[in-house]
């Protein structure tokens, strides 16, 4: 079975976990362990042997980055621990958890495995990191869910693995970059490693301190006994076989190469040797034995990360071996506690007793454990720890640096002897405990028993594993599988065995005088601060301090966000005589000075306005002048489309207001001299930057092109709509989608945030000014002007692609006709603006989405189709007008109806039906009625979730 | 020339207006700067070809540029839906319960910014 199958399948196990878990609930961990199991078969049957099979899948080939996968002596041993404890893990699972949240823990673990196992099996540096941030996510994600004080636990481990990811990050970038390939084996093969110490150095920290953050070493030791909140399954497999595991793989993969710089050994064997000694004392505080296993995980890894940094093939043998003791009897160690924990309802060994009298096999399984943890004989702890003790007394560097170093090392293994008698002698003798009724706990004790029996029995017949152990080291040392020695359980009487003998000896007197003991350590604090409250605090500083430099520019004043934009262009503009090509030509007609007059006027009148609707009145006025500009600059169409918007933005205003105050608030004094100073300024700039950088080239190429092929292309002789609804559709597509989508803006601020309702119009008191009387010309006259202008804006959209017209304008027309309707109204509660916007705007969307993809039948989407119906030339570029007709329609009713309507569409009902009714049933937009009320049943639904 | 002035005064007057404490200045300030910046555009694809882009076969030498024209027509359409969301929040943001109704119409837009800020 190729590679890239078996990981794809890893991937069809989530799914299937997924379902299975629907199903069956907390017992889907059976099939997929039986799933997991059929994995780790399919892996062995690709055993490489000594040597490696590689398979390539293009993933971006532009920048050379594929799916390598290699399968080698390394990647084998690890992807097989992965699945095999993975499917133990699974079987436990299925009586550990409960039903309630199987699915969401189920589809994690498998995805955990899943990118553990394309971590192992990655040949490429970029899949490297992205597996290697999988599982940071995946473990962040199932510590997360484990209870609801998870949250900052999860969130400092998060910081901290993310944090190392960030600096595998650097590592790939740098050995990317300088070995010129993202290859794994070819850049780890690469000369430079040799030959550039400086590289290698830096490559070599940045690979250390991410393995480091993974395996939870000191300094960064910290998280992983805070993510113990997550429930034991989540565990076993975190610290057996998962995550704190990728880190040791990571170091293994790169010794090879980063072995090359000095810092590594230093680095390795340094920090290697202080968690080791430091795990294993906080180990021997504890008293829960969750937390107990957790810094014996610590512990352990810091042993086996100095023993990766000693390098000698041996040392890498010592490391493959303790791997997979390690994964054993610390699954099955914490498989065990959440036994107890779910059994007896507690952890604590100071509570614990009795497991002997209660339940003797598990009592025998739990001795196992421990003693392949201490490293007694005949368990495969044993034999590691023999030949890590071997390997350091052989350091390349000296017999007396290695005797230190091997001291040190058993000084950590006498507490761990300690720590695992401790566990054992707490919890055994004494009176059995009342155990919870309904546990059932068969599952649980088969997979305990397994991953214990294994762990002594392999110990026993160790040289069965040489097959898959030695070619794994003989990879992580550089060397041929030829170098390494085969593995027995028996060395004879050398210096390792004393050292042995020396550690259980010291960590058995500790367990007979541990009252002592305990006085001197439980509960004292052995560092000023501990791990996890740095972390937090750097966390919390972390926040402050992005919370101070988002101070610089939070502000809620408008003016202080819109200054910063105006003042840099002012700045800019100081550049502009650099720039200066020259006035250009000279070109004013006749009618453009007195437009400039009355855009001057406008603008005038609304500055010094103090009244809102003087100044609504006077920016209508400019706005009319810039439409006759548009007119006289030739574009018709624009001109148009700016008149029909003019006219609705003033209505709009005016809707609005009556819920202000009749005059502006007042702006202090220096902040309008200020502002004067800026627009005068940005006036100026802009005036020289229009004749810099405008006008001095004559029609564009692609200008030309509209103008002579609009018409043989697309059969519309109006350029501009052919522009925008055949050659440039998909612009306008982006452009509708904003519209509706400001629709929908419009609609929920009002609904989050009710409108202030301002002062009683004081109009009102008046006779004269009394609305319903005084608009019964407007709706007299609006019986026939609304069906008239509803006429005139279907015309516009329908001769649109020849003439001016199109779907802005025409829904433009269409929206003005409603605007009259809505403005000669006797009352507010006016029945007839209640349309479904909503569904009308989203309707313009479906439609014109729908057009592009009749477009996908002539090869392109959005290209129009052309048909000859009974001579009249069809283009389907109409039925994509129509959704630009739509959207607008929809954007403009929605602004009329939330804001002119006193509650919104809400509390329309009160309203009488008006007289004005007639026109509504034609005020559904001509063309769109059909496609609005196709929505009709999509927008109730909203309306009721909502 | 001219239109450059015409530009110069819509962003100045522009400008001036979105530095105001009253919100809607501020959105009368972003209507006008959507002129200036339509008639810039404008003014990109050149002003001295000013024919009308309309019928069969128009003589580029005359006609003018048909793409700046497309630019601003939906430009006009954007920008009255984003004035129309301006508009929106000019009017939310204060809480009906706002006690007197008059001190509400007279009060200051820093009477919003606090209560957006308290949120």
């Amino acid at each position: 079975m190729p590679l890239s199958l078996i990981l794809a399948l890893a991937g069809g196990l989530v799914l299937f976990a997924a379902v299975m878990a629907r199903v069956l609930g907390r017992r889907a961990g059976w099939p997929i362990a039986a799933g997991m199991g059929a994995l780790a078969a399919a892996v062995a049957a690709r055993a490489p042997g000594s040597g490696a099979v590689t398979e390539t899948v293009s993933w971006i080939p532009t920048i050379d980055v594929a799916l390598r996968l290699r399968l080698d002596g390394l990647s084998f041993l690890f992807a097989l621990l992965v699945l095999i404890i993975g499917a133990l893990v699974m079987v436990y699972s299925s009586a550990y958890t409960s039903s309630k949240g199987a699915v969401g823990f189920y589809t994690l673990m498998t995805a955990f495995a899943a990118s553990m196992l394309l971590l192992v099996l990655a040949d490429d540096l970029i899949v490297l990191f992205v597996a290697w941030e999988f599982t940071t996510l995946c473990s962040y994600l199932l510590i997360l869910r484990s209870n609801r004080k998870a949250g900052p636990p999860a969130t400092r481990t998060l910081l901290l693995t993310a944090g190392g990811g960030l600096c595998l990050l650097g590592a790939v970038a740098l050995v990317s970059n300088r070995t010129g390939t993202t290859e794994l084996t070819a850049a780890l093969n690469h000369e430079a490693w040799a030959q550039d110490p400086g590289f290698a150095a830096a490559a070599a920290i940045l690979v250390a301190v991410a393995a480091m953050t993974k395996s939870a070493q000191f300094p960064f030791h910290s998280w992983l006994p805070d993510a113990m909140v997550a429930p034991a399954p989540v565990s076993a497999y975190l610290h057996a076989a998962a995550m704190v595991k990728a880190g040791i793989f990571l170091l293994m993969l790169f010794a090879p190469a980063a072995s090359h710089s000095p810092v590594w050994p230093v680095m390795l064997i340094g920090f290697g040797l202080i968690t080791a000694v430091m795990g294993a004392l906080f180990a021997l505080q504890r008293t829960d034995l969750k937390e107990l296993l957790a810094y014996s995980t610590v512990s352990q890894l810091g042993l086996l990360m100095a023993v990766i940094g000693v390098g000698t093939p041996d040392a890498m043998l010592a490391a493959s071996v303790h791997v997979v003791a390690h994964a054993l009897f610390k699954s099955a160690g914490f498989m065990h506690v959440g036994f107890l924990e779910k059994r007896l309802g507690t952890r604590d060994i100071r509570e614990l007793s009795g497991l002997w009298r209660s339940r003797p096999w598990d009592a025998v399984m739990i001795v196992l454990a421990a003693a392949s943890m201490a490293g007694i004989p005949p368990a495969l702890g044993f034999v590691s720890k023999e030949l890590v003790f071997d390997s350091m007394l052989l350091l390349p560097a000296g017999s007396a640096l290695g005797w230190t170093v091997a001291l040190i090392a058993s000084a950590g293994a006498v507490l761990t002897v300690a720590y695992s008698a401790r566990m054992v002698v707490t919890t055994l003798p004494g009176p059995a405990m009342r155990p919870n009724e309904g546990v059932r706990t068969g599952a649980m004790s088969l997979a305990i028993s397994l991953a214990a029996v294994t762990g002594t029995g392999i110990g026993l017949t160790v040289w069965l594993l040489d097959d898959l152990l030695a070619p794994a080291a003989a990879v992580s040392a550089g060397v041929g599988a030829g170098e390494i020695y085969g593995l027995s359980l028996w060395h004879g009487f050398n210096a390792p065995l004393a050292l042995s003998a020396a550690a259980v000896a010291g960590g058995l007197l500790i367990t007979v005088r541990r009252t002592a003991v305990d006085r001197l350590l439980v509960g004292r604090s052995l560092f000023p601060s501990d791990g996890t409250t740095l972390v937090q605090a750097s966390q919390d500083g972390i926040i402050r301090g992005g919370r101070r430099v988002g101070d610089l520019t939070r502000t809620d004043s408008p003016a202080a966000h819109l200054a910063v934009p105006a003042v840099l262009i002012a700045i800019a503009g100081a550049g502009l005589p650099l720039l200066w090509p020259g006035w250009g030509t000279a070109n004013v007609e006749a009618p453009d000075v007195p437009l400039f007059i009355m855009v001057a006027a406008g603008v005038i009148a609304v500055i010094v306005a103090r009244a809102r609707l003087a100044a609504i009145i006077s920016v209508g006025v400019a706005g009319f002048a810039v439409a006759i500009w548009f007119f006289v600059l030739g574009a018709s169409d624009v001109a148009l489309t700016q008149l029909l918007v003019e006219i609705l933005t003033v209505v709009i205003m005016v809707l609005v207001l009556r819920r202000l105050g009749r005059e502006f608030t007042p702006t202090p004094r220096a902040r309008r001299v200020g502002a004067g100073i800026a627009a005068a300024v940005a006036g100026v700039t802009a005036f020289f930057a229009t004749l810099a950088f405008t006008g001095h080239r004559g029609l564009s190429p692609v200008g030309e092109y509209f103008l002579r092929e609009a018409e043989n292309d697309t059969g519309g002789t109006n350029v501009v709509n052919t522009i925008l609804v055949d050659f440039r559709a998909l612009d306008t597509l982006g452009e509708l989608v904003v519209l509706a989508i400001a629709a929908l803006a419009i609609n929920s601020l009002l609904v989050a945030r009710r409108p202030v309702s301002g002062p009683a119009p004081s109009l009102l008191r008046t006779p004269l000014a009394d609305p319903a009387s005084n608009a019964v010309f407007l709706r007299v006259l609006d019986r026939f002007l609304v069906p008239l202008m509803l006429i005139g804006s279907a015309y516009a959209l329908l001769r649109g692609h020849n003439d001016p017209g199109g779907g802005f304008i025409a829904a433009l027309i269409g929206a003005s006709a409603l605007a009259l309707a809505y403005l000669s109204a006797s009352s507010d509660e006016n029945r007839r603006l209640n349309r479904p916007y909503r569904a009308i705007a989203g309707a313009g969307i479906i439609v014109a989405v729908g057009c592009g993809l009749l477009g996908l039948l002539d090869d392109s989407f959005l290209r129009p189709l052309h048909f000859d119906v009974l001579g009249v030339h069809i283009t389907t570029a109409l039925i994509f007008d129509l959704g630009v007709y739509l959207a607008v329609f929809g954007v403009i009713l929605a602004a009329l109806n939330l804001l002119g309507t006193r509650q919104g569409a809400q509390e329309t009902a009160e309203g009488l039906p008006a007289p004005e009714e007639t026109p509504v049933t034609v005020a559904a937009p001509v063309a769109p009625a059909a496609a609005g009320r196709g929505h009709d049943d999509g927008h109730s639904t909203e309306e009721a979730r909502s | 020339m001219i239109l450059a002035l015409t530009i110069a005064v819509l962003v100045a007057g522009a400008v001036y207006l979105v530095l105001q404490k009253d919100f809607f200045r501020v959105v009368l300030g972003f209507v006008l700067l959507s002129h200036a910046v339509n008639l810039l555009l404008f003014s990109a694809g050149g002003i001295d070809r000013r024919g009308e882009p309309l019928g069969s076969g128009p003589d580029p030498a005359v006609t003018a540029d048909a793409l700046p024209q497309a630019f601003v027509l939906t430009a006009i359409v954007i920008a009255f839906a984003i004035t129309i969301y301006l508009i929106v929040l000019a009017v939310t943001g204060r809480p009906d319960t706002d006690g007197d109704a008059a001190a509400g119409a007279a009060g200051t837009e820093q009477d919003t910014d606090d209560e957006e800020a308290r949120r």
